[in-house]
């Protein structure tokens, strides 16, 4: 019986050796089979139809913040300063759908201040079809973000430095902001890209605190909003050399929307530059934002308000530092320092607000335990009272993405 | 004046709609890769195994159970060349690794699928992994820097970077 073994083996190593391919060979056949199986099996699935197919192509992503805000120091004359605040600023869920390799559906569904009872909201913030044509040219058409500033378009918490979202693009950029419209996008040249389109714009009437929030309340997100007028954005950013980001971005548009009590265009124009350089440890960012409001006069008189300016403008610049890394996680430290000034040029027919001159200090640091979840702490210290907010604040925060 | 700029739009948008479009750039063939690493002489392709152990090791690179447990490869002389995938965002990135005495002397992206983030294929990001090493904990022994609005294609090459030294760390030892 063992003799009967050995020769089977012996001539089975004889045959293997007189064939012209090796066992090695065969291996590398079947796995070329094996690999275009794979191929073929994940187009099948991603071509199914049903429950199956829409779960292959769609995707779901969010994120989320969770602030605490400790008001301190002075606040004007005659105000009693805000009590303390926990808030879950931001409950955010994405999901996309891929039709066909070159058709998709993005949207942002929000929840700000976790409920509607008291000052939340249900926002969609972004509702678009992206039609990917080739690196130099992509569209697309729908509720999108306006792309300004750093923060709009890129405003998950574990991206951005300290509790709150910084004041500039707050205050002159107004951030969050989302119009509905179309937009090409693209590569120009290697390290060049673009953005410009066409989009609903703001409405003049609703130009309401403006020596403290600038532009924001004008904001009509897309709800039934006005569109009588419309607005052309433009962007061009410069991110050749690794860690690099410059740029400059545009908004312009007739804020108006044919109001007959106005009866003036009110052309607004945004307008910023921006740059991001993130080296080695370091991650350094500056931004300068400005705007123009033309018929400032008209618009105070017809809609009577007395804080409407012409000309506003703000500026920050921001270094952290990563100390500490280990894998996965991540410790830096970070200070910020932001100037503004809501009310830079004014109509003669209204009285400047001290307190659109301002600026901060914040110090703080961002840990994250993976790359996708943040813990934050930071001290703010401003040059005069934020309204009944004080001018000292102390926040934490938490924040997720996926 | 708007009205016409939206007309002008629409009409470009209706253009491109109506010629087909792909996403999908292929910038090197797999041939044309090794082609070029190992100047026209490419050599036969070797096998690396994975076992239970340096899957779960795999897993730990890459965030996820390996593609496959066969790892085709080249090797002339002290370096080797490694096809990998890996998802930045929706889609695979098929990018080339070349390994010399345990450090990355070349990184190409071969295909890219995603719809954003191709800045990773520009030599001046890919250059940065040159002369990298991993470390005993298995990470890389130099920070990449990023490129913003590429992040997830950015941490997919580097984890691709991570695996093709530890494939050959891995084949060395064999």
């Amino acid at each position: 019986m063992q003799k009967k073994l050995l020769s089977l083996i012996i001539l089975s190593m004889l045959s293997g050796h007189a064939m012209a391919t090796s066992i090695e060979d065969k291996i590398d056949m079947l796995q070329d089979e094996i690999d275009q199986l794979k191929v073929k099996a994940a187009y099948a699935e991603k071509n199914k139809g049903g429950i199956e197919g829409f779960a292959n192509n769609t995707t779901v992503g969010g994120y989320g913040e969770l602030h605490y805000n400790n008001f301190s120091g002075d606040v004007p004359v005659g105000q009693t300063r805000a009590k303390d605040e926990i808030d879950f600023h931001r409950f955010v869920l994405f999901f996309g759908h891929r039709f066909n390799d070159w058709i998709s559906f993005k949207s942002e569904l929000e929840l700000e201040h976790s409920n509607t009872e008291n000052e939340g909201q249900v926002e969609l913030e972004q509702a678009y079809l992206d039609f990917n044509f080739s690196e130099k040219l992509n569209a697309k058409a729908g509720i999108f973000l306006i792309p300004v500033g750093l923060i709009n378009e890129t405003h998950e918490p574990p991206t951005f430095y300290g509790v709150e979202r910084n004041t500039i693009e707050t205050r002159i950029l107004p951030s969050t902001w989302w119009e509905a419209g179309v937009s090409l996008y693209g590569e120009l040249a290697p390290g060049w890209k673009y953005q410009a389109g066409v989009t609903s714009s703001l409405a003049a009437e609703h130009f309401e605190d403006f020596s403290t929030k600038g532009v924001r309340e004008a904001r009509r997100n897309v709800s039934e909003a006005p569109a009588e007028n419309f607005g052309v954005h433009g962007r061009l950013d410069y991110s050749g050399m690794p860690g690099l980001t410059v740029g400059t971005s545009v908004f312009s548009g007739n804020t108006g929307q044919d109001n007959d009590t106005l009866n003036a265009d009110a052309r607004l124009t945004l307008w910023d530059i921006h740059g991001r350089y993130s080296v080695d440890k370091f991650d350094l960012r500056a931004l300068y934002a400005q705007g123009h409001l033309s018929d400032a006069d008209k618009i105070n008189t017809a809609f009577g308000f007395d804080e409407v300016a012409s000309r506003f403008y703000g500026w920050y610049m921001e270094a952290a530092y990563h100390i500490w890394k280990n894998g996965e996680q991540d410790f830096a430290p970070f200070v910020r320092y932001e100037k503004w000034n809501t009310q830079a040029d004014t109509p003669n027919n209204i009285v400047r607000n001290d307190a659109s001159e301002n600026d901060i200090w914040t110090v703080g640091a961002n840990y994250w335990p993976h790359p996708q979840v943040v813990l934050k702490a930071d001290y703010q210290k401003f040059d005069k009272p934020d309204g009944d907010k004080g001018d000292k604040r102390f926040n934490l925060g938490l924040g997720y993405m996926f | 004046m708007v009205k016409n700029t939206i007309a002008t739009l629409a009409c470009v948008l209706l253009l491109m709609i109506s010629s087909s479009a792909q996403a999908i750039q292929q910038y090197l063939t797999s041939e044309q890769f090794l082609a070029e690493v190992y100047s026209n002489e490419p050599s036969k392709p070797q096998a690396l195994w994975l076992n239970k152990e340096t899957a779960k090791q795999v897993e730990k690179i890459l965030g996820h159970a390996p593609n496959q447990m066969r790892q085709r490869y080249w090797k002339i002389g002290n370096s080797s060349a490694w096809i990998l995938e890996e998802i930045g965002k929706e889609e695979p990135i098929t990018a080339g690794f070349v390994v010399a005495d345990g450090k990355i002397a070349q990184a190409r992206i071969l295909t890219y699928r995603e719809s954003r983030g191709w800045e990773v294929r520009y030599p001046a990001f890919l250059k940065q992994f040159q002369g990298v090493q991993l470390q005993a904990d298995d990470y890389l022994n130099q920070h990449i820097d990023g490129i913003s609005g590429a992040t997830l294609s950015v941490n997919a090459m580097v984890r691709m970077a991570r695996l093709a030294l530890y494939f050959d760390k891995l084949s060395r030892a064999e």
